[in-house]
């Protein structure tokens, strides 16, 4: 919609104020393969000691590759337990008539907004009661069921938007609530869970808090809390190395979001982060 | 009919259990450990009774039983069957056994020195003074220090010593000797008498504001107005590159504002071509602080702004558009009288749902600076966590930090119910038609 107006001064606008962002990307990937003389901003040479975090396990780290496989396996699981569960509560709460409905959907709204910060505390407590403190599958657990009034949320209206007449055609046919779901409608909503699968992926893949507070321990930990261990340790400052690790742990963001933009918008649009 | 309440509830189960176990029990639960003092040393199972220099001052001072204080913090002397036991498996002469037992048995002393010389009295006493001290050193008793499983047994060994005590005594000792936490209402009162509450709320209110004002709202309008009026390829790429925040991981974000603002940075650099020395701008005074803080969070609140916005833009027909171009309308009072009206309601979802948000966030702040400096820009959120899952001092307290974080969860709750009134909860829970 440019009208007969200009378009210049709008870019030049939005571009000043953008250029921070630009730079702190640009060099995020620039200083990762080069060095710069101190005190310059220009690189002055290629290299690829920055990456050696790859083959050689740092001091006082678990190998990156341990934690690589901790984070997939953690992004992975909570993205199943998301699906499966979200999936069919998002029906059930569009479609069919469950008793006390309304304070079902009241309380997914309420929980969606509800903050980490005032359950972990207690969830920490809890954790340790059962044991799992330290433990994956317990910060696995915890992950799924955060996300999950946020995925119920999601598929209910997805499910809404569903045309009836698919459903009433099915019982007209003489199939059961559950074989309509099953066979009718869930592939209708297929992309839906595609989107939300690929959103669950992305926010285990970056989640921070939880994995910091419920699985700290070397063997179980995911990228985020190793990167931010590294960052934090003051006797080993190396700005390259941290942004090399960066890029490593990011790289799999950015190729589902170059790949499955348009998906992701439609989740994004609905976002949980401040 | 049935089938379908039945199907219903059976595909709602797993939801239901799930968010039973890990969302209404941590609430209860937070509530429920608001009313105690539990920390790191009270540990959360229970406790064991311990007589330590802390609890004899506590006994002192809050139960006004300084002389039974001072009594146990003594060391004692006592000769019972315990000690004589040691010493005859030590190897001491029989008769010596026998003969203290008649004669001292039960009988304590306040120092080493009176046990000996009552030792001294006794016709099978050692002859020398090395086996001497040995021997009274067996008989030492004091219970500073001891682990109790229960009160009895504490009791008991107080008894042991020597040291007779009064029912009042007894309970006072027992209460003030308890390791593990109690009920109370302190974390409540100390809440509100602290001064670094006020602080951490003007702050909290600080960062929602500003943060919500300036890029939330004000900065997304901005950004979907302009890439609006731009054409499709820029506007593109423009909205790619303000939704790089929010896709990327919240620690390599703030890594590359901490490049940004470092004393190695990027900035310090760029500033020493024009004579500024080089700082740490993210830590170096509060006022830096707090501006990095509304910066990070808002590079990232923006683009939820700017997605929804832009979308309530679009969905405006074009012909208004054309219609006041030919009516001479000005690109200022196209956004006036055109597009600002439209965005009311997502101007005012926006800050409904980003307020509430914002308001419980302290991921950004906890990687950029921790609070700091010097507590500056602690918000409410990150005292909570700071004060019962990670800080310095060690003792993690639990009690407080979930009454810090009972406040968010009333005010979260009230926030949003009032919110869903806002947006007419009724037409989202339309019922279900088949069974109409």
């Amino acid at each position: 919609m440019t009208g007969n107006y200009k378009t210049w001064p709008m870019i030049l606008l939005l571009g000043i104020i953008t250029v921070p962002l630009v730079l702190m990307y640009v060099y995020l990937f620039v200083d990762t393969v080069t060095n710069s003389a101190p005190g310059s901003l220009v690189p002055n040479e290629i290299t690829g000691e920055h990456w050696r975090f790859l083959w050689q396990t740092l001091p006082g780290r678990p190998s990156i590759w341990t934690a690589t496989f901790n984070t997939f396996l953690f992004a992975t699981v909570t993205t199943l337990i998301v699906l499966s569960v979200s999936s069919t509560a998002g029906y059930a709460l569009s479609r069919l008539n469950v008793p006390f409905r309304a304070f079902f959907l009241a309380g997914v709204m309420v929980l969606h907004a509800f903050p980490t910060v005032t359950l972990i505390i207690a969830i920490f407590l809890i954790l340790q009661f059962l044991g799992m403190y330290n433990t994956l599958i317990g910060v696995i657990l915890v992950k799924a069921s955060l996300e999950l009034p946020f995925g119920i949320w999601i598929m209910k209206g997805f499910y809404d938007t569903v045309p009836w007449e698919i459903e009433m055609a099915g019982i007209q046919d003489g199939a059961s609530r559950f074989t309509v779901w099953h066979k009718l409608v869930l592939p209708q909503v297929m992309p839906a869970i595609s989107a939300l699968g690929i959103f669950s992926f992305l926010a285990g893949w970056s989640e921070f808090i939880l994995p910091l507070v419920l699985a700290p321990d070397n063997k179980v930990q995911v990228l985020s809390v190793y990167l931010a261990a590294l960052i934090a340790d003051d006797n080993n400052f190396d700005m390259a190395l941290f942004k090399s690790v960066g890029v490593f742990y990011v790289l799999p963001v950015i190729v589902l979001f170059l790949f499955f933009q348009k998906r992701l918008m439609s989740i994004y649009g609905g976002g949980t982060k401040g | 009919m049935n089938g379908s309440k039945s199907l219903g509830l059976m595909l709602l189960t797993p939801a239901i259990v799930f968010v039973l176990l890990f969302f209404v029990a941590p609430v209860i639960l937070t509530a429920v450990f608001a009313l105690t003092n539990m920390s790191t040393a009270t540990g959360i199972t229970g406790g064991a009774y311990q007589v330590t220099q802390s609890s004899l001052r506590k006994l002192a001072e809050s139960y006004g039983q300084a002389e039974l204080a001072n009594t146990l913090a003594e060391t004692r002397y006592t000769v019972n069957e315990e000690g004589l036991e040691a010493i005859a498996a030590d190897g001491a002469d029989a008769r010596l056994v026998a003969e203290m037992r008649a004669k001292l048995g039960g009988r304590s002393f306040e120092k080493r020195r009176d046990l000996e010389s009552a030792i001294k009295t006794l016709n099978s006493r050692p002859r020398n003074t090395r086996a001497l001290k040995a021997l009274s050193d067996t008989f030492h008793r004091s219970i500073v220090n001891e682990r109790f499983e229960s009160a009895d047994a504490m009791l008991r060994a107080t008894t042991n010593l020597g040291v007779a005590l009064s029912a009042d005594q007894k309970s006072a000792l027992a209460d003030a000797t308890y390791t593990g936490w109690v009920w109370t209402t302190q974390n409540f009162t100390r809440m509100i008498a602290l001064p670094d509450t006020q602080r951490t709320l003007i702050n909290t209110f600080i960062y929602v504001f500003a943060t919500l004002a300036i890029f939330n709202t004000g900065f997304a309008l901005v950004l979907s107005i302009a890439t609006h009026y731009m054409p499709a390829r820029p506007a593109g790429i423009f909205r790619a590159i303000w939704l790089l925040p929010r896709i990327s991981p919240p620690v390599l974000y703030v890594l590359l504002w901490k490049w940004l603002a470092w004393d190695t940075g990027f900035l310090s650099n760029f500033l020493a071509n024009f004579g500024v020395a080089p700082r740490n701008w993210l830590l170096d005074n509060p006022t830096n602080a707090w501006i990095f803080i509304v910066l990070i969070n808002g590079f990232v609140g923006a683009s939820m702004g700017m997605l929804i916005f832009s979308s309530a833009i679009k969905a405006i027909p074009g012909s208004l558009f054309h219609a006041s171009e030919v009516d001479g309308a000005s690109r200022w009072q196209q956004i006036r009288y055109i597009i600002l009206p439209q965005l009311r309601w997502p101007i005012l979802f926006i800050t409904c749902y980003q307020s509430l948000s914002l308001l419980t966030s302290f991921e950004y702040i906890l990687l950029a600076t921790e609070g700091g400096p010097g507590g500056a820009t602690e918000v409410w959120a990150l005292k909570t966590y700071l004060t019962a899952l990670n800080n310095y001092a060690g003792n993690l307290e639990y009690g407080y930090g979930a009454a810090l974080a009972l406040v968010l969860v009333v005010v979260g709750v009230v926030l949003s119910l009032a919110y869903l009134k806002v947006f007419d909860f009724k037409t989202m829970v339309r019922p279900p038609r088949i069974e109409q």
